[in-house]
C-alpha cells in the first residue's frame, strides 16, 4: 500500500463523480457514500498504525505533473498533517450518520468532494497542487450553502466564495512569484516547498509574500479582522457545511500557516511572532465576548470556534515545543468537540426548526440523554479535565508562559472565557423554563454518530501520551529548528 | 515533395467550400445531411494536418509558385488544427440548433468552410498583403454568418454594424502595409526584420505597425476598439457567436503573433507601453462591462473582452525577455476556445426552436431537470473563471507567470483582480442553475450534441489535471510543449 495517501484523496473524490453520473436513487447514494467514507476511515486508521513516530515525511509520492514549470504531484504525511487527515476521516462518516434522515443527493456527493479536497490540501507538498485542492474544496461548500442553506443562502454562498477566493487569488500570485524567484535564483522553475525553502528575498518582498499567504489563511480560519463573513455564513449554511468549515477547514487554515508560511518565511514568521501571539490572544477574547452576545446558537458557536482557533494561532506563533504541542492537540480535540456540537445543533434544528436561544429551554426534562451529551461536548470545548481540550489548554498555557510571562498570564486568565457563554447556553436551553411541547430523544443513528466522538474526546483526555507520541517528533524538530535559529 | 502534401488539407477545405456551395445551389438536402458532409470534409482535412504536429520544421510552400508568401511551420500547423477542430466542434455542438431554426440556409456550411480556409491561409501568411487578403476574406464570411438570421432585426443590425466598422478598421491594416512598403520596399515578413536589423531609420515601419495594430485590436475587441462586440455577439445566432469568440479570435492572434514576434521584435521597446496600456484598459473596461450585463449571452460576449485583456497581458510580455509568453498565449487561446465552444454549445442546445434561452431567468433551476448539462455548463464557467482543476486555470497560470517573468508583476496583479471579479459573474450562472426553483420546462430532443459537449467538458477538465501517467491520453504537458515548439518554428 504505497499509494495509500493518493487512495485517501481520490477514493472519495472519484466516487462522488461516479455516483453523480450513475442514475441511482438517494438511498443507494447515501449507503454508497457512507461506505466510501467508512472505507477511507479504515484506510486512514491502518495508515495511522503504520505511521512511524519520527519527524520526516512518510508515505511520500512524487510524480512529475507539468515538467517545464517544475510542478509535481508531491504528497507526504508527517505528524501534523496526520492530525488533519485523521480528523477528517473520523468526522466524515459520523457526520453522515448524524443526518441520516436527509434525502438529498447533492448533500452526500458534495461532502465526498470536500472530503477528498481537505485530505489533498493537507497532504500536498507542492504549492500549485496545494492551491488546486485548497480551491477545489471551496466549490462543494459553495454548493452546500446555496443548495441546502436557508434564508439569504444564495447571497451568502456567493459572499463566502468571493471572500475566500479573494484571499486565495492573492496567495496564488505570491505562489507564482515564489516559483519565478526559484527560477531566478536556481535557474529552474519549482513549486515544491522543500525547494522554495532555500530561497532568499529582500525584506520588502518577503513581507509582501508573507502577507499574501497569511491573508488567505486568516480568512479561512478566520482571524480578526477577517471574520466578517463568519456569522452570516454560519447562519445561512446547513449543518453539514458548518461542521466541515468549523471542525476541518478552519483547522486546515492553521495547519497551512504552519506548513507553508513557517517553512517558507521562517525568519519573518519568527520576527512577527509577537504580533500574531497578541492578535491571537486578542481574537480569543474578542470572539469570546462576541459569542456571549449571540442569541442564535449557530452564530454563537461560530464565534466560539473562532475564539479557540485564535488561541491555536497564538500557540503556533509562540514557537516553543509546548505551545506547538498544545496547539496541535487542540486542533484535534477541538475538531472533535466542535464537530459533535454542531451535529447536535443540527439535531436540535431538526426537531424544533429553530436555533434561537429564546425558543429553547428545559430540554433536560424531555430528553435527558441528549442533554448529557450536549453538556459533555459543550464542556469539552471549554476544556474541563478528562477531555482532550483540557490537555491542550494546559500545554498551551505552559507554552504561553514560556514565550512571555505577561502574555502567559493573560492567556491563563482569559482562557476560560468560553465557560461564560457555554454555561449560559446550557442553562438557557437544557435547564430553564420548559418551552417546547416535546423534544424527541436521540435516535439510534444520532447516538451512533456522537458516541464515538465522546469516547475519543475522553480518550484524548485520559491517555494523552498515546496520541501525543505520534506528533511529538515533528513538533520537536520544528521547535528545535527555531530555537537554534534564535541562537 | 513534402511541400506538395502540405497544401492538401488547405485544398480540401477550399474545394469543400466550393462543393458545398454547389450542393446548396443545386440540391435540396436537409441541413442534417449537409452538416454531416461538412464534418466529413473537416475531418479529412484534419487527417492530413495531423502528421505535422511532431518535430520542428518550417518551409515555404511552393516557393516559386507563391513567391515565398506562404510559410508552413509548426506554428501554422498547430493553428490550422485548432481552426479545424473549432469548426468541427461548432458544427457538432450547434447542429441541433441549426436544424431547429429555419434561417440556417444551406450556404451556411459553405461559408464556415470558406472562413476556415481563409483563417488557415492567415496563419500561414508570411507576407502582409496575403495576410490582409486572408483576414478580409475570413471577415467577409463571418459578416454573412452574423447576419444569417434574416428574420431578426437585431441580427441585421449586428451585420451592418460589424460590416461597416470591420471594413473601416480593415482599411487601417492596408494603410499600415503601405507605410511599411514605403520604407522597406517589400511586404515580406523576413525582409522587414532584416531591414530593422540593418537600418537606423524606421519611423514609417513604426507608423505602419501602429496602424496594423489598430485593426488587430479591433478584431480581438480590445477596449476602446471593441465597442461593436456586445451588439454583434448578441445579434449573431449562438453557434456563430461561439465561432467568432473562439475560432476567429484565435486566427487574429495567429497573425498578430507572427507579425509581432518575427517582424517587430526590434521595436518591442516601442510597442510594449502601448500594449500594456491597452491591456490595462481592456481588462478594466471589459470587467465593468461584464458586470453590467443582464443576460448570459451578452455576459459571455462582454467577458470575451476580459479574456482578450488577459491575452494582451501575455502579448505585452512577449515584447520582453520572457520566452514563455508566446506559448502561454496559444495555450490560453485553446483553453478559452474549448470553454467558449462548450458554453455556447449548451446555450444553443437548450434553445427552443428559434427562441434563444439566454437570460439568467431561463437558467433558474436548470440543474433540477438536466443535471448533466448543468454540470457541464458549470465546468465551462469554472474554466472561464480560471478555477483550479480546469484548463482555464492552467491558462491563467501560464499567462500570469509569463507576466511575472517579464517584470510586469502589476499587470499580473491586475489580471488576478480581474479573475476575482470574473468569479462573481461566472458563479452567478452556476448559482442560477442550482440554487433556484425551476421556472420553466425544457423539452429537449435527443441528439448527439450533448455527447459532443460532454467530450468538450472532459477535455476542459483533463486539460487542467491531466497527467502523463495515463499512457493513452496526452497529459497537460503536451499542449504547452506543442505551443512552445510552434513558437520556436517561427524563427527557423
Amino acid at each position: 500500500m504505497e499509494n495509500i495517501l493518493s487512495a485517501l484523496i481520490f477514493i472519495p473524490t472519484l466516487s462522488a463523480i461516479v455516483l453523480f453520473l450513475l442514475p441511482l436513487n438517494v438511498k443507494v447514494i447515501r449507503y454508497a457514500s457512507f461506505s466510501v467514507t467508512l472505507l477511507t476511515t479504515l484506510l486512514s486508521l491502518w495508515m495511522f498504525s503504520q505511521f512511524q513516530a519520527h519527524s520526516g515525511m512518510q508515505f511520500v509520492e512524487e510524480y512529475i505533473w507539468i515538467k517545464d514549470y517544475g510542478i509535481s504531484y508531491h504528497i507526504g504525511i508527517d505528524g501534523i498533517s496526520l492530525i488533519i487527515v485523521l480528523m477528517t476521516n473520523l468526522v466524515m462518516p459520523l457526520l453522515y450518520l448524524s443526518f441520516w434522515h436527509l434525502n438529498r443527493k447533492g448533500y452526500w456527493l458534495n461532502l465526498l468532494i470536500v472530503h477528498g479536497g481537505l485530505t489533498g490540501a493537507a497532504l500536498s507538498l507542492d504549492l500549485i497542487l496545494f492551491y488546486l485542492f485548497w480551491e477545489t474544496m471551496l466549490l462543494p461548500i459553495f454548493f452546500l450553502i446555496g443548495l441546502f442553506g436557508r434564508e439569504n443562502k444564495n447571497f451568502m454562498s456567493m459572499k463566502f466564495t468571493l471572500y475566500t477566493i479573494f484571499g486565495s487569488l492573492l496567495m496564488l500570485l505570491a505562489i507564482l512569484y515564489l516559483g519565478y524567484s526559484h527560477k531566478l535564483q536556481m535557474d529552474i522553475w519549482s513549486f515544491s516547498i522543500t525547494d522554495l525553502h532555500s530561497l532568499v528575498f529582500d525584506s520588502q518582498t518577503t513581507l509582501l509574500l508573507f502577507s499574501a499567504f497569511i491573508f488567505a489563511f486568516s480568512i479561512k480560519i478566520p482571524l480578526f479582522p477577517f471574520h466578517t463573513w463568519l456569522p452570516q455564513t454560519y447562519r445561512a449554511a446547513p449543518i453539514g457545511a458548518i461542521v466541515v468549515m468549523s471542525a476541518l477547514m478552519a483547522k486546515l487554515g492553521v495547519y497551512a500557516i504552519w506548513r507553508f508560511v513557517f517553512t517558507l518565511f521562517e525568519d519573518l514568521a519568527f520576527k512577527s511572532s509577537y504580533f500574531f501571539v497578541t492578535l491571537g490572544l486578542f481574537g480569543m477574547i474578542y470572539f469570546g465576548i462576541a459569542a456571549m452576545k449571540q442569541r442564535e446558537l449557530k452564530k454563537l458557536f461560530a464565534y466560539s470556534s473562532a475564539s479557540h482557533l485564535s488561541l491555536v494561532v497564538m500557540g503556533i506563533f509562540a514557537f516553543n515545543y509546548y505551545a506547538h504541542l498544545g496547539a496541535f492537540y487542540m486542533i484535534a480535540s477541538h475538531a472533535l468537540s466542535s464537530a459533535a456540537l454542531f451535529m447536535m445543533l443540527g439535531m436540535i434544528y431538526k426537531r424544533t426548526q429553530s436555533l434561537h436561544i429564546h425558543t429553547l429551554g428545559g430540554i433536560v426534562h424531555q430528553a435527558p440523554i441528549f442533554s448529557v451529551f450536549f453538556a459533555f461536548f459543550a464542556l469539552s470545548i471549554v476544556g474541563i479535565p478528562l477531555t482532550g481540550g483540557f490537555v491542550s489548554e494546559l500545554l498551551l498555557i505552559i507554552g504561553a508562559f514560556k514565550y512571555n510571562i505577561v502574555l502567559g498570564f493573560i492567556a491563563a486568565t482569559t482562557l476560560l472565557i468560553a465557560i461564560l457563554f457555554v454555561f449560559k447556553v446550557m442553562q438557557k436551553i437544557l435547564y430553564g423554563k420548559l418551552k417546547l411541547e416535546s423534544f424527541e430523544e436521540l435516535n439510534l443513528y444520532e447516538l451512533l454518530s456522537i458516541i464515538p466522538l465522546a469516547l475519543l474526546i475522553l480518550a484524548m483526555g485520559v491517555f494523552p501520551s498515546y496520541f501525543l507520541q505520534k506528533i511529538k517528533p515533528t513538533a520537536k524538530e520544528y521547535t528545535q529548528m527555531e530555537t537554534s535559529y534564535v541562537k | 515533395m513534402l511541400s506538395n502534401d502540405i497544401i492538401i488539407s488547405l485544398l480540401i477545405v477550399g474545394l469543400g467550400a466550393v462543393i458545398m456551395m454547389l450542393i446548396a445551389a443545386f440540391t435540396k438536402l436537409s441541413n442534417l445531411i449537409l452538416s454531416y458532409i461538412t464534418l466529413f470534409i473537416i475531418s479529412l482535412a484534419m487527417y492530413f494536418q495531423m502528421g505535422y504536429l511532431g518535430e520542428l520544421f518550417a518551409l515555404d510552400i511552393q516557393a516559386e509558385l507563391f513567391n515565398h508568401m506562404l510559410r508552413f511551420d509548426n506554428f501554422a500547423s498547430l493553428f490550422n488544427m485548432i481552426f479545424l477542430v473549432g469548426a468541427f466542434l461548432m458544427i457538432a455542438t450547434g447542429r441541433a440548433f441549426m436544424q431547429a431554426t429555419k434561417f440556417f440556409i444551406a450556404e451556411t456550411f459553405s461559408l464556415v468552410l470558406f472562413a476556415i480556409f481563409s483563417m488557415m491561409l492567415l496563419s500561414m501568411a508570411n507576407e502582409l498583403l496575403t495576410a490582409f487578403i486572408a483576414l478580409e476574406s475570413a471577415s467577409v464570411a463571418i459578416y454573412i454568418l452574423v447576419g444569417i438570421n434574416r428574420y431578426n432585426v437585431r441580427a441585421s443590425e449586428a451585420l451592418f454594424k460589424y460590416l461597416l466598422l470591420g471594413s473601416f478598421s480593415g482599411a487601417f491594416f492596408l494603410l499600415g502595409i503601405a507605410f511599411v512598403y514605403a520604407q522597406v520596399g517589400s511586404t515580406q515578413l523576413g525582409d522587414i526584420r532584416q531591414y530593422l536589423l540593418i537600418n537606423e531609420n524606421y519611423e514609417l515601419i513604426k507608423v505602419g505597425g501602429i496602424l496594423m495594430m489598430i485593426t488587430i485590436l479591433f478584431k480581438i475587441s480590445a477596449v476602446p476598439f471593441g465597442a461593436w462586440t456586445l451588439d454583434v455577439y448578441d445579434g449573431a445566432s449562438l453557434p456563430i457567436t461561439a465561432f467568432m469568440a473562439g475560432t476567429f479570435k484565435i486566427a487574429i492572434f495567429s497573425v498578430a503573433l507572427r507579425i509581432l514576434l518575427v517582424d517587430y521584435q526590434n521595436l518591442s521597446d516601442f510597442f510594449r507601453p502601448l500594449l500594456i496600456f491597452i491591456s490595462v484598459i481592456t481588462i478594466i473596461g471589459g470587467s465593468l462591462l461584464t458586470l453590467a450585463q443582464q443576460n448570459i449571452k451578452r455576459m459571455l460576449a462582454a467577458s470575451s473582452i476580459v479574456h482578450s485583456g488577459y491575452l494582451l497581458i501575455a502579448l505585452s510580455a512577449t515584447t520582453t525577455v520572457s520566452a514563455s509568453a508566446a506559448p502561454s498565449i496559444i495555450f490560453y487561446l485553446v483553453a478559452y476556445f474549448l470553454s467558449a465552444i462548450g458554453a455556447f454549445g449548451v446555450l444553443s442546445y437548450i434553445s427552443h426552436w428559434d427562441t434563444e434561452r439566454i437570460t439568467y431567468e431561463d437558467f433558474k433551476g436548470f440543474s433540477h431537470s438536466h443535471p448533466l448539462l448543468a454540470a457541464m455548463m458549470s465546468v465551462f464557467m469554472l474554466s472561464f473563471a480560471g478555477f483550479p482543476s480546469t484548463i482555464g486555470f492552467l491558462g491563467k497560470f501560464y499567462i500570469f507567470t509569463s507576466a511575472i517573468e517579464s517584470g510586469l508583476i502589476w499587470l499580473a496583479l491586475l489580471g488576478v483582480l480581474a479573475a476575482f471579479v470574473s468569479i462573481y459573474y461566472y458563479f452567478k450562472v452556476i448559482a442560477m442553475m442550482y440554487f433556484y426553483e425551476q421556472k420553466q420546462t425544457y423539452d429537449l430532443s435527443f441528439s448527439f450534441t450533448p455527447f459532443v459537449i460532454g467530450i468538450v467538458a472532459l477535455a476542459v477538465l483533463w486539460g487542467g489535471i491531466g497527467t502523463g501517467l495515463v499512457s493513452f491520453l496526452p497529459g497537460a504537458n503536451v499542449l504547452i510543449d506543442t505551443a512552445q515548439a510552434s513558437i520556436m518554428s517561427l524563427f527557423l
